[in-house]
């Protein structure tokens, strides 16, 4: 079953608000397998206020990419969504490109694994038809809501 | 290298990676938390490499026996159907 996620779905499934929310719109989902949202880096970002340099912090890039796999296992298993998606561990990743104001960002997210309420995460990041990062192993795991 | 050492050599490896140590550090007998520092995420972490490089499953329930690399080996053997 493919799914589209706009804005308001997107704050309705993950916890974080403006301006660490870092997903804008999902564009195409498999439950349980894939995923495909869009982030778009604008000068304006917070992240910019007083920066001399424009190359998007890799922090905040990692973030984005960890949100849309928080949005892919949330999506796959509701019995998750209700409870807090922690950010566990991130491995082998590359950033492999400078991201820039006006670069609209795809992440292409693969749900790997799923063990004892922990979620593997991998896949990339795009601009256009360039790759911009590569993640082996993103883990997380859910805090229940109690 | 028999088959069964390249394998508990292969575990090592990933047990290395995962607790960020160098393959030579990690001792067959040594205690992953007590020693290593290792937490309960680092602990699935190690049961999710494996279940992916040898496409076995392994019950959440053998966590707490996999506290060192030869208690591991024998865990994934069991489940692997691996011969001693």
């Amino acid at each position: 079953m493919p799914v589209d996620l706009d804005h308001e779905r997107i704050s309705a499934l993950l916890p974080h608000r403006h301006p660490m929310l870092l997903v804008d719109r999902v564009e195409a989902a498999v439950p349980g397998e894939s995923l495909e949202a869009i982030k778009t880096i604008s000068a304006s970002e917070p992240c910019y206020a007083g920066a001399t340099g424009f190359d998007y912090p890799a922090g905040l890039l990692i973030e984005s990419f960890g949100q849309a796999a928080a949005l892919l296992w949330l999506i796959s298993n509701p019995s998750a969504a209700g409870g807090l998606p922690m950010f566990a561990a991130a491995r082998d990743c590359r950033i492999e490109a400078r991201v820039r104001p006006g670069d609209v960002v795809r992440h292409l997210v693969r749900l790997e694994q799923v063990i004892d309420g922990a979620a593997f995460a991998s896949g990339e990041s795009r601009v256009g038809p360039r790759r911009v990062a590569a993640f082996a192993s993103l883990m997380a795991v859910i805090k229940p809501s109690k | 290298m028999s088959q069964s050492s390249e394998r508990f050599e292969q575990l090592r490896e990933i047990v290395a990676e995962v607790l960020e140590l160098e393959p030579e550090e990690v001792a067959d007998g040594g205690d992953f938390v007590e020693e290593y520092d290792a937490d309960s995420l680092r602990a699935i972490e190690i049961l999710a490499r494996i279940e992916k490089t040898w496409k076995v499953e392994i019950p959440q329930a053998e966590l707490n026996e996999m506290r060192n690399l030869k208690a591991v080996y024998e865990v994934v053997a069991r489940y692997a159907g691996w011969e001693e």
